[in-house]
C-alpha cells in the first residue's frame, strides 16, 4: 500500500468535517493539491492543509493508505463514500466515520461518533473502542440503510444500530454487525441483516424485524413480548455462510410484523 | 428520613402553568412547579409534614423543593415533579441521539432536610450562570 | 351609555396546542388594559392577563453592563445583538414557537444569512413524534372530524386536564358531536399512564403502565392484534387478559383516535414508542377506521415546524453551517449542541430554555453571549445579554397559528404594544437589517 500520512495540528473548539478525506480522493494527488482539497470549519470552508500536515502520495485507489495521527474526536465524515483503498485512525473519531462507504477498509484504534458506518454499501468498518448511537444504521428519512459490507465493534455499540438494514439474496449482499455488548433496539427494522454479538444487549433487540438474525451470546435485559420460543439449537446458521457453534434458544419474531415470520432471534441457552 | 428506588417522573400541571404565564420569577411558580409529588403511602414513609422541604437526588444533579402528596395516584414509587427550573436540575441530558432529552423516568432517591431554602427560578438558574 | 370596554369574539388562544378559537377578551378602552376573559382555561386567561403591565413584562430594550440591565435605545440593542450574531462562529437560533408565522419565517431567513443552526421547541417535545412520522407515516385527522365521530378515545401518556384544559370539552370527550349526540356517553375513553392523572379519574378504563416500558406494551398490543399467541403473561405491569381486552375494545370501536403526548416522547425509546403507536393505528384500520393526533405542547410550534419546512425541507434541527439545510437531531438539536459547548451565542425567540432545557445544557447557553427577543422577566431573559422586548402575538399583534391538527387560525389582536416593545417579526427584521450590513461591510 502506498501510505499517505496526515497529522491534525490545530485544537478544534468546533467539529471539521472532513469528508474530503478518502482514498478516492486522495488516489493520484501531490501533496499540495491534497492540501487544497475543502473541509469544513464551524460555518468556514477551509482547506485540509489548514488543519493537517500531509505527506506521502499514492497513485491507485486501491492501493491508498491513509493514516491519520493526533485527536479526531471531533472530526467528522472521514472515509464518507469511500470506494476502495484504507484509512487507519489511532485515536477516537467523530461522527459519520465511513458513512456511505462501498468498498476498502477503515481501521479505528478508539472510540466512534454516532452513525458510524451509516448507510454502508460495503467494505469493512473495524472499530476497535466503543462506538456511539446508530452504528451501520439508515439516516433520516431513508428507509433502507446499510445494505452490505461489514461492520467489527470491538466494544459497545449504541441505541438503533443496523435501523432498516437491507439484505439481498439474489446478489449475495449480506450486511452484518459484530459487536461486543449493545444498547437498546439493536436491529430494529431488520430488513435481512445479520448481528452477532459477544456479550449483553439492552431492550428492544429485534424491534420491528421484517426478517434477519440476530445472535446474542451473552443476556438481553428484556425480550420483546412479540418474539416466541420456537427451541433450542446447537448452532446458528447465518445466510452468509457462517455457522456460530453453540447452545442458543431459538426465537421468531417481530410477531408485530407478521403471524408467521422467518425473522430470528437467538439468545445463549 | 429518606426513599430510595424511586422513578422520577417530569409533566405539566394546570397550576404550573398558570404560574408561569403569571410571572416566573414569582413566588407562586416555586409553589407550582418547586415541589415534589408523593404518592400517598410512599410520603408517610418520610415521616414529615406536607410542605417540608426535601432533596430529590438524581445521577444529574439535586434540587431542594416542597414536597406535597398526590391527587393523581396511587402510584407507588413513583414521584412526579412539575416541568420547569426544579425538575431540570434532575433530568437526563441525554437523548440517545434522537434530540429529546430523557426528561421522565429517570432513577431518583429523596431525603427529608432539616433545614434548606427552596430557591426561586431566578436564583436556582441564576446558579448556573455563575458557575 | 359612553362604552367603556371593548368586546373580541372569537379569540384564538395563544397558549396551547387546543388552540381555542372561541375567547371573548374585554379590554378597557382608557387604560388598553385587558379586564376579562370568558370561555378561557385558567392558564389562557392568565396570559391575557400578564399582558398588561407588570413589574416582570419588558417594555424597553435591555443590554447587560456590569452584571446588570440598562435600558438602551433600539438602535443599541439591534446593533449589539447583530454584533454577537454575526461574530459567532456557531450560533443558535432557537424557540419560535409562541409566536406567528411571519415572524418563524423571519427567523429562516436570519439562520440562512448566518449559516446558523435554526430550531423549535419541537426538538425538546414532540420531535420524536416527528421523527416517528417520517419512518413510518401517520393517519391523521382534524380535531373537527374526532369531535363529531369518535367513539372510542385513548389517551396515552397525555394529561389534558392539566395539560390541554378544554381539549376535553371542545373535541375528546363531553362535547355534542355530529355522530355523538349523546356527548360523553356516546364515547369510550381509555387512558394509559403510570399515573392514576387527573385525566384517567375520569376515564372509563385506566391502564397502570410500568414507567419506560410503553415500546413493549405496544408491540404486545400488535402481536395480538396480528393473532399471535404470546409467551409472556404480563408486559409493562399489564396482565395478557387485559392486553387481549383491550384489543376487542379497539377492534369493535366505529371510530377511534389516540391522543399521544410527552409520556411517549420524553421517555426511553422516544420516537420509536411513537414510531409503534403510528403503526398500532396503521393496522388498527384493517378492522375500523383509526387515526392519531399528538397533542402538541405550544400553540404555534405545529407552525414552525411548518414554516420551517415549507422554507427549508425540514421541520427543526436544520443546520445552515455548510451554506444549505442538514436535518439530523442528535446531531444539530440544540440541548446536544448544547451539551457538546458547540454553540458560542444564542438568540432565544418566543421560548425559555432557561426553565424547560437540562441544567447542564443551559449552564452552556450561558456560557456564551445571549440574546432574547422576550415578553416578560424569564430564567432566559433574566440572564440575556440583550433583551429585545416583544409585544405578545395572539394579543398584541395578529398572525397566523397552526393548531395540533394543523389546522391554520389567525390569531387577533386586542391591544395595542405596550411600551417601546415591537412584534418579533419586526424585530428580527432589524436584525436581518442590521446583520446583512454588519456582513456587507
Amino acid at each position: 500500500m502506498d501510505e499517505i500520512k496526515l497529522k491534525i495540528k490545530k485544537k478544534l473548539e468546533f467539529p471539521l468535517e472532513a469528508d474530503s478525506i478518502t482514498p478516492d480522493n486522495f488516489a493520484g494527488k501531490t501533496v499540495a493539491e491534497i492540501k487544497k482539497l475543502p473541509l469544513y470549519y464551524a460555518t468556514k470552508k477551509v482547506t485540509l492543509g489548514n488543519f493537517f500536515d500531509v505527506s506521502g502520495k499514492s497513485i491507485e485507489v486501491a492501493n491508498t493508505k491513509i493514516i491519520i495521527e493526533g485527536d479526531l474526536s471531533n472530526v467528522k465524515r472521514i472515509g464518507e463514500k469511500m470506494t476502495g483503498g484504507e484509512i487507519e485512525i489511532n485515536s477516537a473519531v467523530g461522527m459519520h466515520i465511513g458513512n456511505n462507504m462501498s468498498g476498502g477498509k477503515i481501521v479505528v484504534n478508539g472510540n466512534a461518533d454516532d452513525w458510524a458506518g451509516a448507510m454502508l454499501q460495503g467494505g469493512e468498518l473495524e472499530i476497535n473502542g466503543d462506538a456511539g448511537h446508530y452504528v451501520g444504521s439508515a439516516y433520516r428519512g431513508y428507509w433502507q440503510g446499510m445494505k452490505n459490507g461489514i461492520i467489527k465493534v470491538k466494544g459497545k455499540v449504541g441505541v438503533e444500530s443496523m435501523l432498516w438494514a437491507k439484505s439481498s439474496k439474489p446478489a449475495n449482499k449480506w450486511p452484518t454487525l459484530y459487536c461486543g455488548s449493545a444498547d437498546s433496539f439493536l436491529g430494529i427494522h431488520n430488513h435481512g441483516g445479520t448481528i452477532v454479538v459477544e456479550g449483553n444487549v439492552d431492550r428492544c433487540a429485534g424491534a420491528d424485524q421484517a426478517w434477519g438474525n440476530i445472535v446474542i451470546k451473552g443476556k438481553v435485559s428484556r425480550l420483546l413480548p412479540s418474539y416466541k420460543k420456537v427451541g433450542e439449537v446447537k448452532e446458528v446458521q447465518l445466510p452468509n455462510g457462517e455457522v456460530i457453534k453453540g447452545k442458543f434458544i431459538e426465537y421468531s419474531g417481530d410477531h408485530t410484523i407478521k403471524k408467521e415470520t422467518n425473522g430470528r432471534l437467538y439468545i445463549a441457552a | 428520613m429518606s426513599l430510595n428506588n424511586l422513578i422520577l417522573l417530569t409533566g405539566r400541571t394546570i397550576s404550573q402553568g398558570v404560574a408561569l404565564e403569571g410571572g416566573k420569577a414569582s413566588r407562586e411558580n416555586v409553589r407550582a412547579a418547586g415541589i415534589c409529588t408523593f404518592d400517598t403511602d410512599d410520603f408517610k414513609k418520610l415521616d414529615c409534614i406536607v410542605g417540608t422541604p426535601v432533596k430529590v437526588i438524581t445521577d444529574y444533579g439535586e434540587v431542594l423543593v416542597y414536597s406535597t402528596i398526590t391527587e393523581e395516584g396511587p402510584h407507588p414509587g413513583i414521584i412526579f415533579i412539575p416541568m420547569g427550573p426544579w425538575a431540570n436540575q434532575l433530568v437526563n441530558p441525554s437523548s440517545q441521539g434522537c434530540g429529546t432529552p430523557t426528561y421522565k423516568g429517570i432513577k431518583a432517591k429523596v431525603e427529608v432536610v432539616k433545614n434548606g431554602k427552596v430557591l426561586g427560578a431566578i436564583e436556582l438558574i441564576g446558579k448556573l450562570k455563575e458557575a | 351609555m359612553v362604552e367603556k370596554v371593548k368586546t373580541f369574539e372569537d379569540v384564538c388562544c395563544p397558549f396551547c396546542g387546543t388552540l381555542c378559537d372561541d375567547l371573548e377578551i374585554d379590554v378597557d378602552l382608557k387604560t388598553d388594559q385587558v379586564v376579562e376573559v370568558r370561555n378561557g382555561c385558567q392558564i389562557g386567561t392568565k396570559k391575557y392577563f400578564s399582558s398588561n403591565p407588570s413589574d416582570h413584562r419588558f417594555t424597553k430594550p435591555l443590554i447587560r453592563k456590569n452584571g446588570e440591565h440598562v435600558e438602551v435605545s433600539w438602535d443599541e440593542a439591534i446593533d449589539k445583538a447583530a454584533d454577537i450574531l454575526v461574530k459567532a462562529q456557531r450560533p443558535l437560533l432557537y424557540g419560535f414557537s409562541s409566536t406567528e408565522c411571519d415572524a418563524q419565517s423571519r427567523g429562516v431567513e436570519l439562520a440562512e444569512i448566518l449559516n446558523a443552526i435554526l430550531d423549535n421547541t419541537a426538538s425538546v417535545c414532540h420531535g420524536p413524534s416527528l421523527l416517528a412520522i417520517q419512518d413510518v407515516g401517520a393517519s391523521l385527522a382534524t380535531l373537527g372530524e374526532i369531535k363529531n365521530r369518535a367513539d372510542t378515545i385513548i389517551f396515552w401518556g397525555s394529561n389534558p386536564v392539566h395539560a390541554h384544559p378544554r381539549h376535553l370539552s371542545r373535541y375528546s370527550d363531553f362535547i355534542r358531536g355530529y355522530f355523538r349526540t349523546d356527548g360523553r356517553n356516546d364515547r369510550y375513553i381509555v387512558v394509559v399512564d403510570p399515573r392514576n392523572t387527573h385525566t384517567a379519574q375520569i376515564a372509563d378504563k385506566y391502564i397502570r403502565i410500568n414507567p419506560s416500558e410503553d415500546y413493549e406494551l405496544i408491540q404486545a398490543i400488535r402481536a395480538v392484534l396480528r393473532g399471535a399467541d404470546l409467551d409472556v403473561k404480563e408486559v409493562s405491569g399489564v396482565s395478557i387478559e387485559d392486553i387481549k381486552e383491550l384489543v376487542e375494545i379497539l377492534k369493535s370501536s366505529n371510530f377511534g383516535v389516540v391522543f399521544f403526548g410527552m409520556g411517549l416522547t420524553q421517555s426511553l425509546a422516544h420516537h420509536r414508542n411513537v414510531d409503534t403507536a403510528i403503526r398500532l393505528v396503521a393496522e388498527l384500520n384493517d378492522y375500523t377506521k383509526f387515526l392519531l393526533i399528538p397533542m402538541r405542547g405550544h400553540y404555534n410550534v405545529a407552525g414552525a415546524n411548518q414554516v420551517f419546512t415549507w422554507n427549508t425541507g425540514y421541520a427543526y434541527s436544520i443546520d445552515f453551517s455548510r451554506g444549505y439545510p442538514r436535518y439530523n437531531p442528535g446531531e444539530f438539536s440544540s440541548v446536544d449542541l448544547l451539551m457538546r459547548d458547540e454553540v458560542d451565542a444564542a438568540l432565544i425567540v418566543a421560548s425559555d430554555p432557561g426553565s424547560n432545557f437540562p441544567a447542564a445544557s443551559v449552564k452552556n447557553l450561558f456560557k456564551h453571549p445571549l440574546i432574547a427577543i422576550e415578553p416578560h422577566k424569564t430564567p432566559t431573559s433574566a440572564f440575556a445579554d440583550v433583551v429585545l422586548p416583544a409585544a405578545i402575538a395572539g394579543i398584541e399583534c395578529e398572525g397566523t397559528a397552526y393548531r395540533m391538527d394543523k389546522v391554520p387560525l389567525r390569531l387577533r389582536k386586542v391591544k395595542e404594544p405596550p411600551g417601546e416593545t415591537l412584534s418579533d417579526k419586526e424585530i428580527l427584521e432589524r436584525l436581518i437589517e442590521k446583520v446583512k450590513e454588519k456582513l456587507g461591510e
